[in-house]
């Protein structure tokens, strides 16, 4: 018997070929949050607002020295900039949780499964797309507000670093809320996962403040979380703008993207097989 | 036939609005109960930080635990009794205030008792905890506490019915009430004593957590005649704005001006 | 008989910013915006009396809900004069709301949460209708409409049909003389339409209530009310009694048979053949010289036809042959 030619498509996406398709979709996700402009104004409206509010707190006790507190861990002039860095990180970030909850409950996922495009990795990227755009509105807030305030600024080779460690600490977070996220496939919402993430960002992450005002054994552990990997390396550069810090700090951020993307690609695995038995 | 009063009639629309968001149980007790652990969260924060840092211009763990407790006490009343105020600009914009401007009653009124939240009992339920608990109030407190409390719940609420009412002009309107009203629950978390210069200015205007939370924090430690009257001027001041702003928009969107989806 | 509404030369104007695209364009426009004007009613004029149903109709953006919501009192007229039951609608609201019922097709004034029972107690509240006159009202209208099955039923999970039914009655509750129904059959399916429209009917012979609605489905019109007012383009463009427009302007159907294999012909009086895609034949059927079966049968004596559509001609087809017949 002769077999019949084959008409399927490759559907895996190979090599370069994948790579393409995830630029095109950074593009994407960037236009797209371009042209929300008014949206990206009102996050740095609201950037603004709440460095006012942080930088007054923190300033306030700062200034006021009472003796036998931890004002004498603070750095000399204050967290504004560690909080100005931690903020403009995390208000980044795009909801991807949200958008993969969507698709997953919708049951659009499978209708992406017939596409020879990768699912997962064209989300992602369209929304790191849009997280630079972010960064990039966010940051300009920043600087001004930097200016007018009159503070000092970051070290040059701070400053220099954190346009790095910034973008990667960033990525650290959508892969983190890519993971919630994924959750949907077993809970249907996100919405506890986000809560129980936004907790660690704000007690491990150094969102609240620098881990190392903790008790030391909260401080190691804290460093060693992809929390800290999102928000508090790069942001503790403003107050230890050494060589060996940014060293560390590009090291866990490293290790923790790799270490994050496995297990968001284990992940995804279990789901789709959870899809592809008709469990969803 | 008799006139039900505008109260009485109020009273049955917001029962209605609570009954339906207890339609569904397991939603609400979830809803609540994640309410509770996020508020609890951000409790252990502040005892963190004022276990390391005692004060904060003069403000100490129990002035702080008064304030969280007046703002979240306040914001869970509104979401329960006027839930309405948190989506008012996209019911504004989705036209839906067609059907209640044919009935024989006040729109705002209808408006504000069309929805409740289930979070917000998970609010209110944290903060009598936390006033009872930490906030070091004994029952001498309690007049001055009901002055301040009402007056800060007026504000709130007339604050986030003014931004809705932006609706009436602007058709982007939507998401900015809504940021601007969490923008002074956010103001209204911190405390006071951190505010000077502009973000004073900003605080005790356009986004009033200072009459919110502040004066009524101000009222109950230092309790003064004086203090008195600025929250009461407060509450009628904000309360003027808001109906007038309301009033003249609606007027706006009886013309036909106001931007309407579908219309 | 005495109006209940009269309408006087009523306009209403909206007035659009148009946007300009981009950052800069936005920024211009807030402080120069170019006004776009539309005439959404232009000069409206009539009388509805007592016990009268009527039924404006026209195409889409007619200007037709802009009237009803003019005469309900939501929104005010850039110029004109109405009185409903002596009231100025937009002036007197809160007076004329309680001799007035509205329904808006598109629009619930029930809770989706809660059982519909809950909301017309509510609904009873807001009207001042309280006690055993209430309640006798109430149980009167369920039985009216069997909805005795629905009353404990969360509205949310009603039938768009049913929905519909349970909106009405709610309008209804505080007995209003005058009802207006803005695209009350919006959506609905075949069966559900006509049971609105037996709901409609039937309620306004009962109480010899004046009912106002707005379609633009032909059909609403023929059982429910006795008088058409056609609306176009904000001006009335017909305004007479149902059987005359009938006989006059919806005496058509639209017969179309898919015959992949042959050419159909049917030569009857009354019967012209309009242009079509291939393998379908639409004809448009005079019913005044033909009936459809007729039409029909002859039709299919030729065998080979796979389906058959028959519609009334489209809203904007009838206003069309209006304006030719009043040219000539």
């Amino acid at each position: 018997m002769r077999s019949m030619p084959s008409l399927a498509i490759d559907a895996r996406p190979a090599g370069f070929g994948a790579l393409r398709s995830a630029l095109a979709a950074v593009r994407l996700g960037a236009g797209g949050a371009m042209a929300g402009w008014p949206v990206l104004l009102g996050r740095s409206g609201f950037y603004v607002l709440l460095m006012i509010v942080l930088t007054a707190l923190w300033d306030k006790v700062t200034t006021e020295r009472l003796p036998g507190t931890l004002v004498a861990a603070l750095p000399a002039g204050g967290l504004a900039l560690y909080i100005g860095v931690t903020e403009w990180i995390g208000l980044s970030v795009p909801a991807i949780h949200l958008r993969l909850e969507d698709d997953i409950r919708s049951g659009v996922v499978e209708t992406h499964l017939l596409r020879p495009k990768a699912y997962l990795l064209q989300r992602f990227a369209e929304s790191w797309g849009a997280m630079l755009v972010r960064m990039a509105a966010t940051g300009a807030a920043a600087l001004v507000m930097l200016v007018l305030s009159g503070r000092a600024w970051p070290t040059p080779p701070a400053l220099a670093a954190l346009v790095v460690l910034g973008p990667l600490g960033g990525t650290i977070g959508l892969l983190l809320f890519t993971i919630a996220g994924l959750s949907a496939f077993w809970v249907r919402r996100t919405v506890p996962a986000f809560l129980i993430l936004q907790k660690m960002l704000f007690l491990l992450g150094g969102l609240f403040a620098p881990v190392t005002l903790y008790p030391a054994w909260l401080t190691r552990l804290a460093e060693a979380t992809p929390f800290a990997a999102h928000m508090f390396w790069p942001a503790s550069l403003t107050i230890t703008p050494t060589a060996a810090q940014m060293a560390a700090a590009l090291g866990a951020q490293l290790l923790w993207i790799g270490l994050l993307a496995g297990l968001a690609t284990l992940i995804w695995r279990a789901g789709l097989a959870k899809v592809l038995r008709g469990e969803l | 036939m008799t006139r039900t009063s505008l109260l009485e009639n109020y009273a049955h629309g917001a029962a209605a609005a609570v009954r339906a968001s207890f339609a569904d149980r397991t939603n609400f007790l979830l809803q609540s109960l994640s309410m509770v652990v996020n508020n609890g969260f951000m409790l252990v924060l502040w005892f963190m930080f004022f276990a390391g840092f005692r004060s904060v211009g003069g403000w100490r763990l129990a002035d702080m635990a008064l304030l969280i407790g007046i703002i979240m006490s306040i914001v869970g009343v509104a979401g329960i009794v006027f839930g309405g105020y948190r989506d008012m600009a996209a019911t504004i914009l989705s036209g839906e205030i067609d059907a209640l401007l044919t009935q024989p009653r006040s729109v705002l009124a209808r408006l504000l008792a069309r929805d409740s939240y289930p979070s917000a009992w998970g609010d209110l339920g944290t903060a009598v905890v936390i006033l009872i608990a930490f906030a070091g109030l004994s029952w001498r407190d309690l007049p001055w506490f009901a002055a301040g409390w009402v007056s800060g719940l007026i504000v709130y609420i007339a604050a986030a019915v003014s931004f809705a009412s932006l609706a009436f002009w602007i058709s982007g309107a939507r998401s900015l009430a809504r940021d601007m009203t969490e923008w002074v629950i956010l103001v209204s978390t911190y405390p006071g004593s951190i505010y000077s210069g502009a973000s004073k200015l900003i605080a005790y205007t356009l986004l009033p957590a200072g009459f919110v939370v502040l004066t009524p924090v101000r009222l109950l430690r230092h309790p003064s005649l004086e203090t008195l009257a600025v929250v009461v001027a407060a509450a009628a001041v904000y309360a003027a704005i808001a109906a007038g702003a309301f009033d003249l928009g609606l007027r706006r969107y009886r013309q036909g001006a106001t931007p309407v989806m579908g219309a | 008989m005495s109006a209940v509404i009269t309408a006087q030369d009523l306009r209403k104007t909206y007035r659009y910013a148009s946007r300009r695209g981009g950052v800069l364009g936005a920024i211009g426009g807030a402080f120069a915006p170019d006004y776009k004007l539309i005439e959404a009613v232009d000069g409206v004029s009539f009388e509805i009396a007592a016990g009268e149903r009527v039924a404006i109709i026209g195409p889409n953006g007619a200007g037709k809900s802009t009237t009803l919501k003019m005469l309900s009192g939501v929104l005010e007229p850039t110029s004109g004069e109405a009185s409903v039951f002596g009231f100025t609608p937009w002036a007197q609201r809160k007076a004329l709301a309680y001799r007035i019922g509205v329904v808006f097709g598109q629009r619930s004034q029930l809770w989706g949460e809660l059982p519909a029972r809950d909301s017309f107690a509510l609904l009873g509240h807001i009207y001042d209708q309280r006690g055993a006159a209430f309640d006798r009202r109430l149980q009167a209208l369920i039985e009216r409409f069997e909805l005795g099955a629905l009353m404990d039923q969360p509205v949310q999970r009603m039938s768009l049909g049913q929905r519909m039914r349970c909106e009405i009655t709610a309008s209804l509750l505080h007995a209003p003389s005058l009802l207006f129904l803005d695209e009350p059959t919006i959506g609905l399916d075949i069966t559900a339409k006509a049971a609105i429209r037996d709901f409609i009917t039937q309620n306004a012979r009962a109480e010899g209530q004046t009912v106002v609605l707005t379609s633009h489905d032909t059909r609403d019109i023929e059982l429910v009310c006795d008088r058409v007012i056609v609306i176009n383009r904000g001006r009335i463009v017909v305004d007479q009694p149902t059987d005359q427009l009938r006989r006059r302007f919806l005496a058509h159907k639209l017969v179309t048979l898919h015959a992949p294999s042959r050419s159909v012909r049917i030569d009857l009086p009354g019967v012209t053949r309009r242009p079509s895609e291939p393998h379908l034949a639409v004809f448009e059927i005079d019913t005044r010289k033909v009936r459809v079966e007729q039409a029909l049968a002859a039709a299919l004596d030729g065998g080979g036809i796979e389906d058959i559509t028959i519609e009334d001609p489209p809203m904007e087809e009838v206003v069309r042959e209006i304006y030719a017949v009043a040219r000539d």
